[in-house]
This record gives structure tokens, sequence and C-alpha cells, in this order.
């Protein structure tokens, strides 16, 4: 027989309130664990959504705005490019150091020219990156699969009057409709999209490429340092991440995680009171207990012991089932969040068994020491 | 033998101004080593606060208390616990074992807090069980006990430690005459062995193994008699 054994003992004789002491905490941690396995797993969800959603990065040439006037007369001004980017620093951009973290680098080439008597922007890319591109394009038809086909956009489709398996003219040449964009309220509603080579060779640019958008997965890396190491590999482009993407993504997984944290603090505070509440009540009913332990020798701080053996252990069988309950809550739920393949996420399992037994503990500090500072004679009074 | 136990002008008064109650006034009196003292009285007379004074529960608001020659007024709560550890072998009226303890764990709680072996403790409580007839159930509960065998376990808790002093609050109280009085060869059996015993009683027939008397009233010694044997109780009553 030893505290821990007494502890033990007593707490198998009053098994519902140590299950009701331990609820606290098992809620408490359950809900912690599958908030924390659920927000871990959903961040890294939120950012592989937003890393595919689209590109996070544009290089376009750099320019130099040229102020025209004579005298004090402003007469306007106008951009000039110090270089023209061209298909060939795609290769350059590729030898960042950090290119293993870019998915797609696909290069752009806009050209205003005539299509079937209306003068129209054609939107030129590889017909093969369009669906990594953009994702989110709905093609009535099919997407440019070669050389010699468009999609329209939506308003162009209108003003030119055509559908899949129609035909456009440009210059000397026919390209037929693959198909027609679904109005995505953007300015390739206006566009016709065709295969770069075709927009190369109708504006007479071999090689021309206006931007190049690339799509860079920044999981676990700053998005600035992809933008920089671009920039010395392309000294006469601009590259610019796309601010709002990133902050964004920031954003929602901060949000997030904020949330986990918030319910879980609550539930945990919750049980903490709990365990307070209940060894408190538990204290009140053995005070009788207390002063025979007492009477026989027990110094205060065997009786704070005591008290502390009999926490802790509720605590720490609540910690882990509520650890347990937690994972398993999160991996069952896990698909309503939209998470694929669901996980088991050890460090908030063991932060939560670490919280609970902590929490347990220290609802168990103020009865502990009332017990320890009753009287021997009250206690033993209340026989 | 010398005296084990030394009261002077020992009062308690409980209470603040306006609500004061004394149980003791003024109580002088000294026991030897080795006696068996039986304190009689009403209810109300003192007779518990006594026990609990003598037992280091708790300490008077006047006088002294020198108890196997250690000053009990000077004492830390933790020097106190350890007085009683080792002093004060304690037996009350409701015996008081935990009800979730087989009687040889009840008889190892006192050595709970101490790093001595399992098996050690195991055997010193085996011992004791069986010196006071309990041989063979060592592992029944309270529940499966009778009060007899219950205030049984309770002795031989109060005997882990070997104390010189064992104060009996009562022991009889809850028992029948036949069961009370097997408790009461216990006793006297236990200061046939040397132990000073302290008994509080309201039954006068325990006063046949007392080696003296203390009555009380209202808070002060209405009498104190020595024995020249058992056989003198008839004199005593």
């Amino acid at each position: 027989m030893n505290i821990r054994k007494l502890a033990w003992k007593n707490l198998l004789r009053r098994k519902s309130r140590a299950v009701f002491t331990g609820l606290g905490i098992f809620l408490g941690i359950a809900t912690f664990v599958a908030i924390s396995s659920i927000t871990s797993q959903m961040e890294g969800a939120v950012q592989d959504q937003l890393d595919r959603f689209g590109a996070n990065i544009v290089v376009t040439p750099r320019t130099e705005q040229l102020s025209l006037g004579f005298g004090d007369i402003a007469l306007g001004g106008t951009e000039v490019a110090h270089s023209r980017l061209t298909m060939s620093d795609k290769e350059r951009i590729m030898s960042i150091r950090h290119r293993d973290r870019i998915r797609s680098i696909v290069p752009y080439l806009l050209t205003a020219t005539d299509a079937s008597g209306k003068n129209l922007v054609w939107m030129g890319l590889p017909g093969a990156d369009m669906a990594t591109a953009r994702p989110w394009w709905k093609i009535n038809g099919s997407p440019v699969r070669k050389r010699g086909e468009v999609v329209l956009g939506a308003e162009a489709a209108a003003a030119l009057d055509k559908g899949p398996g129609g035909t456009v003219s440009a210059g000397s040449r026919q390209f037929r409709v693959a198909g027609v964009l679904a109005p995505t309220g953007e300015k390739e509603d206006g566009m016709i999209i065709a295969e770069i080579a075709d927009v190369q060779s109708l504006s007479k640019r071999a090689g021309g490429v206006t931007y190049f958008e690339v799509a860079a997965l920044c999981k676990d890396c700053p998005v600035e340092d992809i933008v920089a190491q671009i920039g010395q590999a392309l000294p006469g482009a601009r590259v610019s991440a796309i601010r709002q993407v990133v902050e964004s993504r920031k954003a929602a997984v901060d949000q997030l995680r904020r949330l986990g944290f918030g319910v879980s603090a609550i539930v945990l505070l919750i049980g903490g009171l709990l365990v307070l509440v209940t060894v408190m009540g538990g204290v009140q009913e053995r005070t009788g207990e207390i002063g025979v332990l007492r009477a026989v020798g027990f110094r205060r701080r065997a009786i704070f012991s005591l008290l502390f053996w009999e926490t802790g252990w509720v605590s720490l069988h609540a910690s882990f089932l509520g650890a347990a309950t937690g994972i398993a809550v999160a991996f069952l739920a896990s698909p309503s969040f939209g998470i694929g393949n669901p996980g088991i996420a050890v460090s908030p399992a063991l932060l939560g068994v670490a919280a609970g037994l902590t929490l347990g503990l220290l609802g168990a500090v103020p009865p502990a020491r009332r017990a320890a500072a009753l009287s021997p004679t009250e206690a033993i009074r209340s026989l | 033998m010398e005296d084990i136990i030394h009261l002077k002008d020992v009062s308690m008064t409980y209470g603040r101004n306006g609500t004061r109650a004394t149980a003791l006034r003024g109580l002088s009196f000294d026991i030897r080593g080795g006696e068996y003292v039986v304190i009689t009285g009403e209810s109300g007379a003192g007779k518990s606060t006594l026990l609990t004074i003598l037992g280091g529960l708790q300490v008077p608001t006047e006088g002294t208390v020198r108890i196997n020659g250690v000053e009990l007024a000077g004492l830390p709560a933790d020097g106190m616990a350890d007085f009683r550890r080792e002093t004060i072998g304690f037996v009350f009226q409701a015996y008081n074992l935990l009800p979730y303890l087989t009687a040889r764990e009840n008889v190892m709680v006192p050595m709970s807090p101490e790093r001595v072996s399992p098996r050690e403790k195991a055997e010193r409580a085996d011992a004791l069980l069986a010196a006071v007839g309990l041989s063979g159930k060592e592992d029944r509960l309270p529940s499966q006990l009778s009060g007899g065998e219950c205030q049984r376990v309770a002795i031989a808790r109060s005997l882990v430690h070997d104390p010189p002093v064992l104060l009996a609050d009562e022991p009889t109280g809850n028992l029948d005459s036949a069961t009370g009085e097997q408790i009461l060869d216990l006793f006297s059996s236990l200061h046939g062995r040397g132990k000073t015993v302290l008994m509080v009683t309201h039954n006068r027939a325990n006063l046949s193994r007392a080696t003296r008397s203390i009555r009380l009233r209202d808070g002060e010694v209405e009498e104190d008699r020595e024995f020249r044997s058992s056989r003198a109780e008839s004199a005593a009553v």
C-alpha cells in the first residue's frame, strides 16, 4: 500500500465521481484533438487547393513610363519595354533553385487582330496547359487540342455568331471552333483563345510571349523567395506575386487555426472548472476520511499528494481516451471537411494528453490544498 | 515508571467572544508509562476534547502538554503529524476503516507515505492482524467483517508504528457486550505488553481492566483514582 495505490483504490470505489471528474477533461481533450487534427489537415488541404487554383506569380517585361510633352504642355505618356519575353525564358525560370516548387509555367501571348472581319483580342497559350492554367473554365465543346483550333469567349462567340464546329478566319487561315467558354465575367469572355504558336504566327512574333503565369507550390516556402529567384534569372522582367492569392490563403488558414484554438480553449476551460468543482466536492465528502488519515500520521503533503494522484490518474486516463476519441472523430469527419486522405495527427494528440494532465492537476490544486489544510479535529468530528 | 503524559493547567475554549464555550478548565495530571487509564464523564464533560489534545490533533488554548518527552505546543503541523504517527495509536468508536480497502490494506494505510517495500508492509500488517486474532481474514473488506473484527483491524492499524500510547474513544460503544469484552481483553493484553492505554468511555464496566480512573465533570477533574488491581472496580463505582 502506498499513496498511489490508495488513490487508485479510492477512484475504483467512487467510479461515478471519477467518471464525472474525467468527463470534462475527456470532452475538452477530444474536442481539442479533433479540431486541431482537422484544422491542421484542412490547412494542408486548403493550401493544396489554393496552390492548384491557379498561378500565384506573374512574369511580365519590365517597362518604364515615358512622359511626352512640349515645354509645360503634357502630351500623355507611353510604356516602353526594356526587353521582350520569349519562349526560351521558360527554361530560365525553371533554372531557379526552388524549381521543384514550381508546378507549372504557362506562357501567354496577347494580340489584337482580325477575326472573321471583327477586330478581337487573341490569347495564345499552350493548349495542353489550358486545363491546369484555367481550371475554372467551363467549355461547351472541347479545349484547344492542336493548332488550327480555337475556343471562343462567350462574348466573342456572340459577336462572331459562331459555336462549336464553326470556323473563324484570320488572315489567310481558317480556325475550327473547338468550344465556347461559359461566361466567366473576366476579359477572356471577349477573346479568342488559341494555341500560342498560332497566335505567334498571326502576330508575326515567333517565340514571343506577353507574360508568364507561374504556379508555385508554396505550402512550406515563402512565395517571395521564388519571386526573387525568378527576378534574378530574368533581369529584364518584372516578377510579382499575386498578393491577393497569397494573403487570402494565409487568412483562410489563420482563421481556421484561430477558430480551432478558440473552441478548444473554451472547452478545456470548462473541463478544468469541472475538475475543480468535482474534486472540491470530493474533498467535502471525504472530510472524515481525511481526518482519519491525518490522525494516523499523514502529513499535509501526503494528503495533498493523495488528492493529486487521484486527479492525476483520472486526468491521464481521460486525456488518453479523449485524444483517441479526438483522433477517431477527426478521421471519420475529415471527408466532410474536404480532406481527401485523412491521416492521424500525432502532435495534437500528444499536446492534448499533456494539456489534459496539466489542466487536471491544476484544477486539483485548490481542493488538494484545502484538504491538506483541514484541521484533523474538525475532520474527525465530521465522522 | 516515568511519566509519559504530563498535563499542566490545560484549558480549551472554543469560539470567539460572545459564543465562547469552555471544554476544559485548568486540567493538570500526569500519567506514568504502562498505566491503563479510563476517562469517564457525562456528555459534554470534555472527554473527547481531552483525547484530541492528548492525540496531538489540536493544541489547548492554555497550558502545557508533554507526551513522551515532546512538548506539543511548539510543534509545527508536520511535526505534529510525525508525533501522532510515532507516539499515538488511535482507536475510534466507529472503527473508521476505509471501506474500499481490505483488512490488510487498512492496517497498511499509516505506512502508505513510507518508502518501505510493499512486501515488508504486508508482512507487518499480517503479523499485526494475527496478533489481534484475525489470521486468515486479511483479504476481507470491512463489509465482510463483524463489528468486533472491524475494531480489531482498527486496533491493529493503531499498532503499526508500535506507539507507546494508545488512545481509544469508546472502542466498545458499537459492540455487543460479549464482543466488547473481547476487545477489552485485547486492550488488557496490549497493556500487559507495556502500552499506555487511555480509554474514554461511558461504560463503567470498562473500569474492570483499568489501573486508574479519571472522571471529568464540566471540563475539570472530578475524581482521579488508582486501583491496585482490576477488582478495585467495584470500589470506584
